[in-house]
C-alpha cells in the first residue's frame, strides 16, 4: 500500500496526526475524544442529520459536524467547550419531544445509544409538555418489529438495506416530525429478512421478533462463537440466559463479518430446544427405537462394531463424517476409522471441490488461498457459478462492500441471473456443462465455442488482465478437471491471483482439511504417500491403509448392496442426500448415527447418539476460505454431548474389547494442539484464536507425482441451500421458517 | 394498468426525456394523478415497471410531497391559504366558511365526491389575498360573496374563470419603478415570441453567442453586481465562475421557480407575462459554463405557469432560440420544464435537484457545492426565476450600466411583491437600495385607515421581521442585513397596528413545521415543537415560562440545523420575541386586544 500522507491537527489542544482523508469524527476518536453521533455509521454514506457530532472549528463561523469535515492541515478543533456540550444537550431535548421514553419496557434498555446519550450530555430536566406524537406499533414480518415513536430517524436501517444489502425494502415515509420508517409491502416487509435493520438501530425502534420482551440485556451472558449454518463463518455474539440462547447478533462488530449477519445467523438458533430434539441414546428394538442408558449404547456400539470388524475385515465398516461438527471431531473420527478400525472407508458430503483447487494449486496453495477480507478488498472478483446472495451471504457482502468502498469491479459466470447481476461489471451467461470448454479457452484459447461467448470472453479477459489483484471465486458447478483449467487461467493473469472455492455448511472446509476423505489425510497428503502416513501412525499409533477407501456415493451403494456391514454416522445425512438408491440402510447390519435430531438416516439406524450442537460445545472451525475461528460453548442443553465426547467414550469402549487405543485428550483444545503441530498449514497463532480472530491456514501441499484429477458425478453436490434452509438445521429453526419468503422458495 | 391514450403519451414523454429516467417519477405522479384523482396502487406497480424502481422507492417519494395523495381528493380540490400574507386579510375566515358552506374539514372529501377541502401554505397569491386554488385554477382577492358563487358555479359544472395574471402585477407604474425585467408586462400578447421579438427579445442571447466568450459573459454579469433573487444574495457571476471549465462531465442550468417563500410571488408573473425572457437568460446562462441542457423546476401549485412556459419552450425551439446550433453560432441548448408536487424545501437548491431526480427533497451535505458536483453528479448552476430573467438585459446594456441602477455592490433593479395591510398590494420593480418607508407608503399607497405599521417582513417569512420605527433604511442586501434582518426573496409582508403578533408567530411556525423536511433533529423536532408550544399559548393556555422557552428553543435551532430551513423558522420568531415580548405577556393575562383575538379561548 502506498504511504499515506499525515495530516498534523489540534483536537482539544492535543496534537494529533491522521492520514490524509480522515473525517474529524474518525480523528476525534482515533485519539479516545468521543464525538457523539447516531446518523453516523462507518462504511454507511454520510448524512450530517443528527447533529450530534457538531464541534467547533476554528475559523468556521458556526459548528461543524465532525462526520462530514474531512481534517485538513493546521486545523483546530474542539469538541469540549460550553457550545458544544449545549448543543448536544439541546438536541437531545429536541430528540426526546417525540420519543415515548419507554425504557422500563424497552428491549434496548440497558444498551440503548439514545439512553447512553441522553446519560453523558443530555439535560437533567425536560421543558416538553405538550402532546406527542403517538403511533401504534407495527409488525412487519414474524422477525421485524417497528415502534415509530421510539425511532430517531438516523436512517441508518434505511441505508443498510439500500448500500449495504442491495435489497431496498425500507424508505421514509411522510415528512417533518410525522417522518416514519416504511416497509415495501405498506405495511409488512417482503426482504431477506437479514434483520442488520434490527441490528444497526441505535434504539428500540426496530426489535426483534425472536428477542422482544423476553429478558433485558444486564441479565444475560454474551457468548462470542461461530455461526453454524453456512460455510462462511460469520463470528456471533450469543445472548445467553439460563442456558438458553435468546439472541444472535455481531454488535461488537468484531471478527471476519464485522456488522453483518444474514437470516440464519441471526434468527436460526432456536432449533438447540426445539420439541423434537433427541435427548436420550437410543436403541432400536424391532420396528422401533428406545430410549436406553449411556452406559448401555455405548457398551452395544462398541460391542457390535467389535464383532463386524472381527468377522468381516476391516473394509467391512464405513464412516461419514459431518459439514459442521468441529475440526477435533473430525480428526478424531477419521482418526478412529483409520487406526482403530484400519479403514480409508472414510468421507463426507463434499459441498465444493476443496480438494481439486488444493491438488490445481499445488505448492503455491499456501499464499493463493483468498481470506474474507481480502476479498473484500479485491481490485477485481471473478465469481463462477454459486449465488453468494443465498448461498453465501458473507461472501456477497464483501463483493458488494468492496464495490461501494473500493470500486472493486465485480465479472460473474454463470448459467443463473443472479442477484449479484445488477453489481457486476460484466455478466458473462453460460449453459450448465460449458465451463470446462470456456475455461480451457480462457487458459489456453483453444476449442470450438460460439462467436458470441468468444467476444465475451475476450472482453472479460482483457478486464481481468487490467487489475493488479483479481479474486477468482466459484460454487460447486467447478470442479477438478475445471478448476485446473481455471487455475491455469488465473496463473496467467499478470496481477496477483487468490482463490476461494465456495462450499456449505459451517464446517465443510474443515471436514477436507482434517481428512474426512477417502484418499487424503489430513492436510491433503495422499493416503499413498508413505512419509506422512508413518508421521501419521506415529502419533496414533496403528497401521494407516495405503489405498483409497469408499467415497460417501460409495458406501451408500455399498450399503444397499451388501458389499458394508457397518456405517458409522456422525452428523451427516447421507440416505437422503444420496439416496438415489431409494431410501433406507439398504443391507447394513450395524448403523450407528451422531444426531441432534430424527433425520431420514437416525431413523433407520439401530443405535442414536445425542449429539450436541456447535452453539453447544467448544472447538474450532474453519470457513470455506480457510479461516480458523474458535467455537465457545453458548446454551446448555440436557441430555446430547458433543460429538468429542461420544467418539473419546466410544475408543475407550474399543480398547476395553481389545480394539485400538483410546483417546486420551482431555479437552477439544488439547486435540487442537495436536491438530497444530501435525496439520500442515494449521499451524496458526493461538493468541490470535484467543482474542476472537479468524486465523488462515495455509494448505502446504505437494502432489507427490498425481495429477489433477476429474472428480466422478454426483461426488460433489451443492446443498443448493437459500437465505432460509439449512440442510436439518434449517428444518428445525421455527422462527426463520416462519416467514413468508422461506415458504416461496425458489 | 390500462392508461388513457392521452396519459400513456405523456408518460412516454416523461420517461425518456430525462438523462436519469427516475427524474420523471414526480411529475408522473402529478399527471397519474390529475387523471385519476389519486396515485393508486395499480399506478405505483405500472410506473414502477417504466422506470425500473420499486414500491418503496415510490412511496417514500410520494409520501414527501403535499400535492401527491394515495386516497382520491374530490373533483374540485378546493385548496384555501392560510399563510400570512393570506391571514392578514382573511385566510381564516374563508378557511371557516369553506368548511361551513361545503360541510367538510381539512383534507376531507364530501360524500358525493366532488369537493374536497385543505387548508394549505403559501400558494403564491400573496398579492391577491386572501387567494385560493381549485385543482390548478387560482382564485384571488376573494370575498364571501365571490367565494360562494365560485363553488357554485363548480356544483353547477361550470368552471368560474380563474385569475389571468397575479392579481397586483398589471398597475399604473409609479414615477420610482424603473421597470427593467418587466418592462414588457401589461403589452398585449407579451408571452408570445413574436410579440418578445418586437421588443428587444432574445437580442441578448445573440450579443451573448455572436459577441462574446463565455468568459465575457461571466464577466459581464460579475461586473453587474447581480446578486441571487431567490433569497440568500449570492453573487451570480461568482457563482458561475465556481463551474470547473475542464470537467469532463456534462453540465447542466437549473432555474430555481419553485416560488414558495411566504410573501412571494414575483416569479410567477415573470414566467407568466414574460417566460421568453427567462428562456433567453437560461440559454445565455448554459453558453457561459458551457452546458447544453437546462431544466425549469416549477412549484406544482403553478401548473397553469408551467404550461405558458412549456408553450414558450416550443416556440423558442421552432424559431431557433432552443435547440441544435442556435442562431447559427454552433451553440445546443436544450430546456424543459419540470414540476414539483409540493414541497417548499424543494427551494433549496440541493433539494430541489434531489428532487429533481425523482427522490424525496431532503437537501444534501455541503461541500460539495452544486456548481462542482449538482444535478446528477455534475457541476451545475442554479438560479432563480428573476436572477436569470435579469441575464438578458445586462448582456444588452452591460454589466455596468446595470450595477448603476442599483447600490454598490448591489446591482440593478429588484422586484419586489408587498402584501398584507398595505392599500395597493402588489408587484414592482424599484432600483436596489430604495428606502423600505418610501416604498411602502410612496409606490405602496400606505396602511389602510392610516393606521400605523406594527411589522413588516422584508422579504418572506424566513426574514427577522422589523418595526414600524426600523423601516426607514436603504432596501439593498447590506443594508438590511445591517438593520438586523434581510432583504431576502423580496416578499415584503405588512402588519398594521392591530396585528396579533402571537397569532404572527403561530402563523409562521406552523409554516416551518409543515415544511420541515424531518432530515435533521433540530429542525424537525424543533419546527414541531415550538408549534405545539405557539398553538396552546395563542389558544390561551400559555404559562409564563414559555416565553423564555420559545425564545431559547428558537435560538438553539439557529445555526445547528442541516440547511437553512431551521434558520428560517427560528430567525422570524427570535425577533418577535424580542420586539414584541410585550404582547406575549398581555397574552398571559387573557387578553388579546387585536384584530385575530376571536380565535382566542379565553385564559386558563
Amino acid at each position: 500500500m502506498a504511504e499515506q500522507k499525515l495530516i498534523h491537527l489540534k483536537i482539544n489542544d492535543r496534537d494529533v496526526q491522521v492520514p490524509q482523508g480522515t473525517l474529524l469524527i474518525e480523528a476525534t476518536r482515533r485519539f479516545g475524544t468521543e464525538v457523539p453521533s447516531f446518523c453516523y455509521y462507518p462504511g454507511l454514506s454520510l448524512q450530517a442529520a443528527c447533529r450530534m457530532c457538531l464541534v467547533e472549528i476554528e475559523k468556521a463561523p458556526k459548528l461543524q459536524t465532525a462526520c462530514t469535515v474531512i481534517a485538513t492541515e493546521g486545523m483546530i478543533v474542539r469538541t469540549d467547550t460550553e457550545q458544544v456540550r449545549n448543543a448536544r444537550k439541546y438536541m437531545l431535548e429536541f430528540l426526546l419531544t417525540n420519543h415515548p421514553l419507554d425504557c422500563p419496557v424497552c428491549d434496548k434498555g440497558g444498551e440503548c445509544e439514545l439512553q447512553d446519550m441522553v446519560f453523558r450530555y443530555g439535560a437533567d430536566t425536560s421543558r416538553f409538555v405538550e402532546e406527542k406524537i403517538h403511533r401504534p406499533e407495527e409488525k412487519w414480518s414474524e422477525l421485524v418489529y417497528y415502534d415509530a415513536p421510539r425511532c430517531i430517524l438516523c436512517f441508518r436501517c434505511v441505508r443498510v438495506c439500500d448500500e449495504g444489502m442491495d435489497v431496498k425494502a425500507l424508505g421514509v415515509g411522510m415528512r417533518g416530525a410525522n417522518s416514519v420508517i416504511i416497509p415495501n409491502r405498506e405495511d409488512h416487509l417482503e426482504c431477506e429478512e437479514c434483520g442488520m435493520c434490527i441490528d444497526i438501530c441505535p434504539v428500540g425502534a426496530l426489535t426483534s421478533g425472536t428477542y422482544r420482551y423476553k429478558t433485558r440485556p444486564w441479565e444475560m451472558q454474551y457468548v462470542s462463537t461461530v455461526c453454524t449454518h453456512c460455510s462462511n463463518g460469520c463470528k456471533t455474539t450469543l445472548s445467553v440466559r439460563n442456558h438458553e440462547i435468546l439472541r444472535s447478533n455481531n454488535r461488537d462488530l468484531s471478527g471476519i463479518n464485522k456488522d453483518f449477519l444474514c437470516v440464519k445467523g441471526r434468527f436460526g438458533f432456536d432449533f438447540t430446544k426445539h420439541a423434537e430434539r433427541i435427548r436420550q441414546p437410543l436403541v432400536r428394538k424391532g420396528e422401533k427405537l428406545y430410549p436406553v442408558s449411556w452406559e448401555e449404547a455405548a457398551q452395544m456400539a462398541a460391542t457390535k462394531l467389535k464383532a463386524i470388524y472381527d468377522a468381516n475385515g476391516k473394509d467391512s465398516i464405513g464412516f461419514i463424517g459431518s459439514n459442521h461438527t468441529s475440526n477435533e471431531e473430525n480428526y478424531l473420527l477419521q482418526r478412529l476409522a483409520r487406526t482403530t478400525f484400519g479403514t480409508n472407508n472414510i468421507d463426507h458430503h463434499r459441498t465444493v471441490d476443496y480438494t481439486g483447487l488444493v491438488t490445481a494449486l499445488g505448492d503455491r496453495a499456501a499464499d493463493s488461498l483468498l481470506t474474507m477480507e481480502q476479498l473484500y478488498q479485491s481490485k477485481a472478483v471473478l465469481l463462477i457459478g454459486n449465488d453468494p446472495t443465498n448461498q453465501n451471504p458473507l461472501v456477497g457482502w464483501q463483493i458488494r462492500s468492496g464495490i461501494r468502498h473500493f470500486g472493486t469491479k465485480l465479472f460473474i459466470i454463470n448459467a443463473k441471473e443472479i442477484k449479484l447481476k445488477r453489481k457486476a461489471a460484466q455478466f458473462v451467461k453460460i449453459a450448465a456443462g460449458q465451463g470446462l470448454a470456456a475455461f480451457k479457452w480462457l487458459a489456453h484459447e483453444e476449442g470450438e465455442l460460439a462467436t458470441e461467448l468468444v467476444e465475451q470472453l475476450v472482453q472479460l479477459k482483457a478486464a481481468l488482465e487490467a487489475e493488479s489483484d483479481v479474486a477468482i471465486v466459484f460454487g460447486a458447478e467447478v470442479t477438478g478437471a475445471t478448476i485446473a483449467q481455471v487455475v491455469a487461467f488465473g496463473s496467467k493473469l499478470p496481477g496477483k491471483t487468490r482463490y476461494m472455492a465456495l462450499g456449505d455448511y459451517a464446517n465443510s472446509r474443515g471436514a477436507a482439511d482434517m481428512g474426512i476423505l477417502a484418499d487424503r489425510l489430513p492436510g491433503y497428503a495422499y493416503v499413498d504417500d508413505a512419509r506422512t502416513r508413518e508421521a501419521f501412525e506415529r502419533l496414533w499409533g496403528g497401521v494407516i491403509p495405503s489405498k483409497p477407501g469408499l467415497t460417501v456415493p460409495q458406501m451408500v451403494e455399498a450399503a444397499q448392496n451388501g458389499k458394508l456391514k457397518a456405517l458409522y454416522v456422525v452428523g451427516a445425512n447421507p440416505f437422503a442426500h444420496f439416496g438415489t438408491l431409494g431410501y433406507g440402510r439398504g443391507k447394513l447390519d450395524l448403523l450407528i448415527v451422531h444426531e441432534m435430531f430424527l433425520t431420514e438416516t437416525a431413523k433407520v439406524a439401530d443405535i442414536v447418539f445425542p449429539a450436541a450442537s456447535a452453539y453447544e460445545k467448544d472447538g474450532t472451525v474453519t470457513n470455506t476460505s480457510g479461516e480458523i475461528q474458535l467455537l465457545h460453548k453458548a446454551a446448555e442443553v440436557m441430555g446430547p454431548r458433543s460429538d468429542f465426547d461420544l467418539l473419546r467414550i466410544l475408543s475407550h469402549q474399543l480398547e476395553k474389547l481389545g480394539l485400538g487405543k483410546a483417546f486420551h485428550y482431555k479437552t477439544p483444545a488439547s486435540v487442537f494442539e495436536e491438530i497444530r503441530k501435525a496439520v500442515p498449514g494449521y499451524n496458526v497463532l493461538a493468541a490470535g484464536l484467543l482474542t476472537g480472530g479468524a486465523e488462515a491456514t495455509r494448505v502446504q501441499f505437494a502432489r507427490n507425482g498425481h495429477a489433477p484429477y476429474d472428480v466422478p458425478v454426483g461426488l460433489i453436490r451443492s446443498a443448493e441451500d437459500t437465505l432460509f434452509t439449512s440442510g436439518t438445521l434449517g428444518r428445525f429453526c421455527t422462527m426463520m421458517e416462519s416467514v413468508p419468503e422461506a415458504k416461496a422458495k425458489p | 394498468m390500462e392508461l388513457t391514450a392521452q396519459l400513456s403519451a405523456k408518460f412516454e414523454l416523461l420517461q425518456n426525456r430525462y438523462p436519469v429516467k427516475r427524474s420523471a417519477l414526480i411529475p408522473m405522479m402529478m399527471y397519474a394523478q390529475d387523471e385519476y384523482g389519486c396515485v393508486s396502487d395499480e399506478m405505483i406497480a405500472e410506473i414502477g415497471q417504466r422506470l425500473d424502481l420499486n414500491n418503496v422507492q415510490i412511496e417514500e417519494t410520494l409520501a414527501y410531497y403535499s400535492m401527491l395523495h394515495r386516497k382520491p381528493l374530490g373533483k374540485h380540490h378546493v385548496q384555501i391559504c392560510t399563510n400570512v400574507a393570506c391571514v392578514l386579510k382573511g385566510g381564516n375566515e374563508l378557511l371557516e366558511r369553506a368548511k361551513k358552506r361545503l360541510e367538510i374539514g381539512h383534507k376531507e372529501v364530501t360524500n358525493d365526491g366532488v369537493f374536497s377541502l385543505e387548508e394549505v401554505e403559501c400558494i403564491g397569491a400573496c398579492t391577491g389575498a386572501p387567494a385560493m386554488q381549485v385543482n390548478y385554477d387560482f382564485y384571488e382577492n376573494l370575498t364571501s360573496v365571490r367565494f360562494d358563487r365560485i363553488i357554485e358555479d363548480l356544483d353547477a359544472g361550470r368552471r368560474p374563470e380563474p385569475e389571468k395574471v397575479i392579481s397586483g402585477a398589471l398597475h399604473e407604474r409609479h414615477p420610482a419603478e424603473t421597470p427593467l425585467i418587466s418592462r414588457r408586462w401589461g403589452i398585449k400578447d407579451s408571452r408570445k415570441i413574436d410579440v418578445f421579438l418586437q421588443h428587444e427579445g432574445y437580442r441578448g442571447l445573440e450579443k451573448a453567442l455572436k459577441e462574446m466568450t463565455p468568459d465575457g459573459i461571466i464577466d459581464e454579469v460579475k461586473k453587474s453586481n447581480l446578486r441571487g433573487r431567490g433569497g440568500a444574495g449570492f453573487p451570480t457571476g461568482m457563482k458561475w465562475f465556481f463551474v470547473p471549465k475542464d470537467s469532463p462531465k456534462p453540465k447542466y442550468v437549473i432555474c430555481n421557480a419553485d416560488e414558495s417563500e411566504p410573501g412571494t410571488c414575483k416569479d410567477r408573473p415573470l414566467m407568466e407575462m414574460d417566460p421568453h425572457q427567462l428562456i433567453e437568460g437560461m440559454v445565455i446562462a448554459g453558453r457561459a459554463i458551457g452546458s447544453h441542457q437546462g431544466f425549469i423546476y416549477i412549484r406544482g401549485e403553478y401548473r397553469y405557469v408551467l404550461d405558458i412556459v412549456d408553450a414558450a419552450i416550443a416556440e423558442a425551439y421552432s424559431h431557433g432560440y432552443l435547440g441544435k446550433n442556435i442562431l447559427g453560432t454552433g451553440f445546443d441548448f436544450d430546456l424543459l420544464i419540470h414540476t414539483g408536487a409540493g414541497a417548499y424545501e424543494c427551494g433549496e437548491e440541493s433539494a430541489l435537484m434531489e428532487s429533481l431526480e425523482g427522490k424525496r427533497g431532503y437537501p444534501r451535505i455541503k461541500p460539495p457545492f452544486p456548481a462542482v458536483v449538482g444535478l446528477y453528479g455534475c457541476p451545475t448552476i442554479i438560479n432563480n426565476v428573476e436572477t436569470l430573467s435579469a441575464v438578458p438585459s445586462i448582456i444588452l446594456e452591460g454589466g455596468e450600466a446595470y450595477a448603476n441602477r442599483g447600490t454598490p455592490k448591489n446591482g440593478g433593479t429588484r422586484m419586489l411583491c408587498i402584501a398584507g395591510h398595505i392599500n395597493k398590494p402588489g408587484i414592482y420593480e424599484v432600483p436596489l437600495g430604495m428606502n423600505m418607508k418610501k416604498f411602502i407608503y410612496e409606490v405602496a399607497g400606505g396602511i389602510p385607515g392610516n393606521k400605523k405599521i406594527k411589522a413588516v417582513i422584508p422579504g418572506g417569512s424566513s426574514c427577522p421581521l422589523l418595526t414600524g420605527e426600523e423601516i426607514d433604511i436603504a432596501m439593498d442586501y447590506d443594508a438590511v442585513a445591517k438593520a438586523g434582518s434581510m432583504l431576502g426573496s423580496g416578499g415584503m409582508v405588512v402588519m398594521d397596528e392591530d396585528t396579533c403578533m402571537v397569532d404572527m408567530a403561530r402563523r409562521i411556525m406552523h409554516f416551518y413545521a409543515h415544511e420541515s423536511c424531518g432530515w435533521c433533529i433540530p429542525c424537525r423536532e424543533g419546527t414541531t415543537w415550538l408549534r405545539k408550544i405557539l398553538e396552546r399559548f395563542h389558544a390561551g393556555l400559555g404559562r409564563p415560562e414559555d416565553i423564555d422557552i420559545i425564545a431559547d428553543l428558537a435560538k438553539n435551532m439557529l445555526g445547528r440545523t442541516f440547511c437553512p430551513l431551521g434558520d428560517a423558522a427560528a430567525m422570524p420568531t427570535i425577533s418577535i420575541m424580542k420586539k414584541w415580548r410585550g404582547e406575549f405577556e398581555e397574552h398571559l393575562k387573557g387578553r388579546c386586544a387585536y384584530k385575530s383575538a376571536e380565535s382566542q379561548v379565553g385564559s386558563r
